[in-house]
């Protein structure tokens, strides 16, 4: 690829020009990621007015703690759920979209929709639709005979964090499936529908391998998500409850940290999460890259 | 292997566009016939329409005794090759050949013979399992046409399967096709819009025209004899002069030169001279005007002009060329068209002797 190379007469306007960039990195991601580690190390007095290096001794409480074992338990249980059921739901509304021929852009824009609303937002609009007083799902379930309480009830409660965050996800999974679907020629369907492939085991043995690329791409995506970006969602509709049964790992930080005050512990927690979002990017950039199948 | 019978046969779109406008044609068992046409005559969607790729809107589809207009794809026992090979990107070229029959519940060994069997055919047995992105355009190609091959279908359908090879390779592969039709003589359907390639593979040739069969027939009974301008424009390369003309008391006028005598029409024609059957020798005054000579090596082309009109003319070597000279025209290498409609004039000029009995 040719690419066109820009010279700069002075020597400060490129430095100007990246500025405001720079100052947001540098003010909203490495200052407080810096601050972090360094509170890593630092253990506070109950008032806050003095802090003493602490070492390592932070992190070796947390993964002693069976409490932070079992917040990892969690996620991982509240991750693979919401990536399952996100993608698994986005992958069909795509093959749906993608057989329809009228109004197929229409049905497409309704389904990004809920891509645009915040995630505090859609965590309140799934509380109130599963309220065990008021919620319209608890009704439709009353009627049908199962009694949901996701403020009682630990598997309701994991439920409901799991559907509301996936409701959010599908928009974003669905956009990659529906343009994955797009780039696997026609005439390789057709080929198929003449080589007696049925429309399932067309699915299956021709469509899906060909969406691996995409499927991996989303895989590692919805987990960074579900870790991460699942805040607002865990804090509007359970507020990791009840008995900690949806206090996943990124709540838990703000819950030691903001609730408990707990500051040198909330921040390895932090670090670790770090941590790992390193390495996810990490084996997304490694193996998407250099694509692992055909 | 089958015969296909389509009667009345149209394609009309959501919208009402009509691709194809009520196609009857016979095709016989073991028959090669190809498709030609410009591009959306609708060769394609006609051949589609045969594969069950697309609905057939009005008329009937036979493929032996069967009426298949509802029957899917999978279930009218046809292979198709097509333009861009579909491949399964994803599987060995064993396992592309062996996924129809497996699809078919074909036992174990009988898929196996059947492979090496076809691999031995195509030479394709060292790149057996390789993938697809591994190979050549030419060794995809053989692929391509393996996957139909092991099928043993009553009929092969290819749509355009050459069009993505170079030159030369598209030469060579020509004659594959038409070799591999010698031995295993399956009915055939080809689509192309190369008339080189029409003319060469067909025993039959359907000329399409904006979704109407135009004419059909043996290839060289088309090149001799079309019947119509359209045909007669595109068979040939380079194609065939076509002149306005006018006949006046049986002599042939293009402008106010007098071409030919002993013609039985009147009024304005259209008169078609393919360019090898223009004979033209130097002499100065000349109805030709030269304008540039291309040298094909074993012959030459002369472009020129005859009143005002293009014409051009297929030279031997040993031709003298001047910048004006008179044209010689034998009366059986006349063909004229209605300007109205055109439509052949039929007997309007003493005929070659009959050109079925010359292809033997």
């Amino acid at each position: 690829m040719q690419t066109k190379r820009m010279t700069f007469r002075s020597h400060w306007l490129p430095y100007a020009l990246i500025a405001p960039q720079l100052a947001v990195t540098l003010i909203f991601f490495i200052w407080p990621a810096a601050q972090a580690i360094r509170q890593s190390f630092l253990r506070e007095d109950p008032f806050g007015l003095s802090s003493r290096f602490v070492g390592l001794a932070n992190y070796t409480r947390l993964l002693d703690n069976p409490e932070y074992l079992e917040s990892f338990r969690v996620t991982v249980v509240f991750s693979t759920a919401t990536a399952a059921l996100s993608m698994g739901l986005a992958l069909l509304l795509a093959l749906a979209v993608d057989r329809i021929i009228r109004a197929n852009q229409f049905y497409t824009t309704l389904v990004i929709w809920p891509y645009a609303v915040a995630p505090a937002v859609a965590g309140v609009l799934w509380w109130f639709m599963f309220n065990p007083t008021i919620g319209i799902f608890t009704y439709i379930l009353e009627v049908v005979g199962y009694d949901w309480n996701d403020r009682l009830n630990s598997a309701d409660a994991m439920t409901l964090v799991v559907v509301a965050a996936s409701w959010k996800q599908i928009s974003y999974n669905f956009l990659f499936f529906v343009a994955g679907l797009q780039s696997i020629p026609m005439s390789l369907r057709e080929a198929a529908a003449i080589d007696g492939a049925g429309p399932v085991k067309r699915f299956f043995t021709v469509v899906f391998p060909l969406l691996s690329p995409t499927t991996f791409f989303l895989l590692v995506v919805n987990i960074t998500y579900t870790m991460f970006d699942t805040f607002g969602i865990v804090d509007a509709t359970t507020a990791g409850g009840p008995n900690r049964a949806t206090n996943i790992l990124v709540y838990k930080v703000y819950q030691d940290g903001f609730i408990g005050l707990n500051l040198g512990s909330s921040a390895a927690q932090s670090v670790i999460l770090m941590l790992i979002v390193m390495a996810l990017t990490f084996v997304q950039f490694r193996w998407i890259e250099r694509r692992v199948q055909y | 292997m089958a015969q296909i019978t389509l009667s009345g046969v149209k394609k009309i779109y959501p919208g009402g566009v009509e691709a194809v406008k009520g196609v009857d044609l016979e095709i016989a068992e073991g028959e090669f016939v190809v498709f030609v046409g410009p591009s959306g005559c609708g060769k394609s969607t006609l051949l589609r329409m045969i594969a069950g790729l697309e609905t057939v809107s009005q008329g009937e589809i036979r493929i032996g005794d069967r009426v298949v207009n509802n029957v899917e794809p999978a279930d009218r026992d046809i292979a198709m090759v097509f333009q861009n090979y579909a491949l399964y990107p994803h599987m060995s070229v064993r396992q592309n050949l062996s996924y129809g029959l497996k699809n078919r519940k074909m036992p174990k060994e009988e898929i196996t013979r059947r492979i090496d069997d076809t691999a031995r055919i195509l030479q394709i047995t060292d790149y057996l399992d390789r993938k697809p992105r591994a190979l050549s355009g030419g060794q995809r190609q053989r692929v391509a046409m393996g996957r139909a091959i092991v099928r043993d279908p009553a009929a092969f359908l290819f749509d355009e399967p050459l069009s993505n090879l170079d030159a030369k390779l598209r030469l060579h592969m020509r004659g594959e096709i038409k070799h591999l039709h010698r031995r295993l003589a399956t009915t055939s359907v080809y689509v192309t819009h190369d008339q080189l390639e029409a003319m060469t593979l067909a025993d039959k040739l359907v000329v399409l025209n904006g979704g109407r069969i135009e004419q059909v027939g043996k290839p060289l009974d088309l090149y001799r004899r079309p019947a119509s301008v359209f045909v007669a424009g595109f068979l040939g390369a380079p194609a065939m002069n076509l002149l306005d003309a006018h006949v006046d008391g049986g002599a042939l006028h293009v402008g106010d030169v007098q071409i030919l005598q002993g013609v039985a029409a009147q009024g304005p024609v259209i008169a078609g001279l393919r360019p090898e059957d223009v004979h033209a020798r130097v002499q100065p005054g000349g109805a030709f005007r030269l304008e540039f000579v291309e040298e094909l090596g074993g012959m030459r082309l002369l472009h020129g002009s005859v009143e005002g009109q293009r014409l051009i003319i297929q030279s031997p070597l040993q031709a003298e060329v001047g910048p004006e000279m008179a044209l010689q025209i034998a009366p059986e290498a006349l063909h004229l068209f209605n300007v109205a409609d055109g439509m052949r004039i039929t007997n309007a000029v003493r005929q070659a002797p009959e050109a079925a009995d010359a292809t033997g």
